[in-house]
């Protein structure tokens, strides 16, 4: 009989999630110092999993389960500059990813397809050419909206690490509440980025590393051979991107209730829409809008769309005017 | 008059634990329907292959369309499509007969005069559970490996991985080898569960209503998205791990976090089917 309830409670601490510990001390940093020493860090090669808690209220899209609210879970290897590895799992097929330096090489398990795109040219990691200037001007940009401070530290992934938050200032007109990105206090690479949406205390979205390990990296995770029976589609690099007559979006706004009004997408390939949403209207016109927890978009019956963090009364004013 | 000579002295109060087992295994063994069950097992992986080879590449999704051509996958889509609800059904079946089954014909009494303690009578049953639940998901995997080379083939005899890797036969039957081992430890926390049942009652019915019964509620209650909170509870929720073992390179997490789970559910049940039985009447 004590061996059973020895297993029962066994079971119980199973259950209990590895949790967080106390809050690390760390030496103060100001968010300043904390930004610069973000935009020199050299992690060098890592590999970690990372996982995605996705509660933004979007609807599922069949090429990208991963945007519907659930968690989803990714594994990644780097080797610290150009190559890298990505692995998606979802359910019983996965997503492969690989940069191996000069193509990207991407594997879908569900059709045994690879595509192979050249990776694009131009400098991978641009270092500013004075941190410490650059991230006090990344600052003051970001003051001017918003409350920038370095609030206390977490344990993220097992690793002690700074909690930089933002905040919009009163005076914004956001759906969002506050954004925190957790910083390694050793390698200074950010571990963890959560989302908090106004009227909710659970993070809209919350991305991080659940586990995180530095060190020399397996140089044959950074190659790809397609299998053999698999499918190989080549395509070239900025295929989409350069399209003709692709109209500029406009923006309306700055800071957290930046708007942004674009052309909604038209032909085969644009989603169905008009079975979703809810139908609005006003000076502007008629359409449909479609709300999440941390933005709103209305597509109108004319062919833009807005989008912004904001709420719907903001969208209806950039839309105005 | 000269006295009787005195019998030998005993040295072994109980009967050697090998004879034991090997008793309990045969008489396992030798029910006939055990060793049809063990057949029809067998013929798992070959209806796969044959139902794979048939679609003919236009496989379908998840672990059965990943087999198409490339056969190595079959041994272990058989086996995770077994653990739903086939395997558990095998290893029920042999812990209702172990218990319920010998108190419904009274054959457990003598059981319980012999000169065997109660934890080795325990043991024993335990043990022949255990064998059912080897040769079972033992004979899917070599029959899955044979199927998947000679009848599926394709992949130069090489897996490809679900991440897009080719690995060689030797590391594939590695991998084949981990999905059993971890197979068996499942099967072997739903025997427990399934013993402690069997040696609460007396109709070896109630054991495997409650054991399929179970699993389907449990089931039931991982599908609901409001009882999330459960799932690190639920035996049932690991057992899509064994697919892992087809990804490169090998994530270990999930069969590791569903061993431990199956290790508290063969605990409880272990320690559940001890305790009833010492305090069973003969």
């Amino acid at each position: 009989m004590g061996a059973a309830l020895a297993g029962a409670v066994g079971l119980g601490l199973l259950a209990v999630p590895a949790g967080a510990g106390a809050a690390p001390e760390l030496p103060p940093v100001t968010a300043e110092e904390l930004i610069s020493s973000v935009m020199t860090a050299d992690p060098g090669p890592f590999n970690g999993t990372v996982k995605l808690d996705n509660q933004l209220g979007l609807p599922a899209l069949p090429q990208l389960p991963q945007a519907a609210n659930g968690t989803s879970t990714a594994t990644v290897w780097s080797d610290g500059d150009r190559k890298g590895r990505v692995s998606l799992p979802t359910g019983q097929t996965e997503r492969t990813l690989v940069a191996d330096g000069t193509t990207v090489w991407s594997w879908n398990s569900a059709d045994r397809t690879v595509t192979k795109s050249p990776e694009s040219e131009g400098p991978h990691r641009r270092p500013a050419a004075d941190p410490t200037a650059a991230a006090t001007e990344v600052v003051k940009h970001l003051r001017a909206t918003s409350t920038v401070d370095v609030d206390g530290t977490a344990e993220v992934a097992g690793r002690s690490a700074y909690e930089l938050v933002l905040a919009p200032a009163p005076t914004e007109r956001t759906l969002l509440r506050e954004v925190r990105v957790a910083v390694d206090a050793e390698k200074r690479v950010p571990l963890q980025l959560t989302v908090l949406a106004t009227g909710s205390s659970d993070p809209a979205l919350r991305l991080g590393f659940t586990d995180l390990t530095f060190g020399a990296q397996d140089p044959s995770l950074f190659t790809f051979t397609p299998p053999p029976g698999a499918t190989v589609q080549e395509r070239p690099a900025h295929a989409e991107d350069a399209k003709p007559g692709a109209a500029k979006p406009t923006v309306v706004g700055d800071g957290w209730d930046t708007v942004v009004i674009a052309k909604a997408p038209t032909g085969e390939r644009a989603p169905e829409l008009a079975a979703l949403g809810k139908p609005v209207s006003g000076p502007w016109g008629n359409g449909r809008e479609f709300t999440t927890a941390v933005g709103t978009a209305i597509v109108t019956d004319d062919g833009r769309i807005a989008v912004g963090a904001v709420p719907e009364q903001v969208l209806t004013e950039a839309l105005t005017k | 008059m000269t006295p009787a000579p005195q019998p030998p002295p005993r040295t072994a109060s109980t009967a050697p634990l090998g004879r034991l087992l090997a008793a309990e295994v045969r008489w396992v063994l030798l029910r006939p329907r055990t060793l049809v069950m063990l057949g029809l097992f067998a013929l798992i992986p070959v209806v796969i292959a044959i139902g794979v080879v048939v679609a003919d590449g236009s496989g379908g999704r998840g672990l059965i369309g990943a087999t198409a051509g490339n056969g190595l996958v079959l041994p272990v889509a058989a086996m995770t499509l077994a653990l739903t609800l086939l395997l558990p059904l095998a290893v029920a079946m042999a812990a209702a007969d172990a218990i319920a089954g010998e108190t419904a014909h009274g054959t457990l009494r003598g059981l319980l005069l012999a000169p065997v303690g109660r934890l080795r009578l325990v043991g024993m049953k335990a043990s022949g559970v255990f064998v059912v639940a080897v040769l079972a998901t033992g004979l899917i995997a070599v029959v899955g490996v044979l199927a998947g080379l000679v009848v599926v083939g394709g992949a130069d005899g090489q897996l490809v991985t679900l991440s897009g890797t080719t690995i060689g036969l030797g590391d594939a039957l590695g991998r084949v080898a981990l999905v059993a081992a971890w197979t068996v430890g499942q099967l072997a926390a739903v025997g427990a569960v399934a013993l402690a049942i069997s040696a609460l009652t007396e109709h070896p019915l109630i054991v495997l209503a409650s054991v399929l019964g179970g699993l389907i509620v449990f089931g039931v209650l991982g599908a609901i998205p409001a009882l999330d909170f459960l799932q690190p509870y639920l035996l049932t929720s690991g057992w899509t791990a064994g697919a892992d073992a087809l990804r490169d390179p090998l994530p270990l997490g999930g069969m590791g976090e569903s061993t431990l789970r199956a290790l508290g559910y063969a605990v409880v049940g272990g320690g559940l089917t001890v305790a009833l039985m010492l305090r069973r009447d003969a």
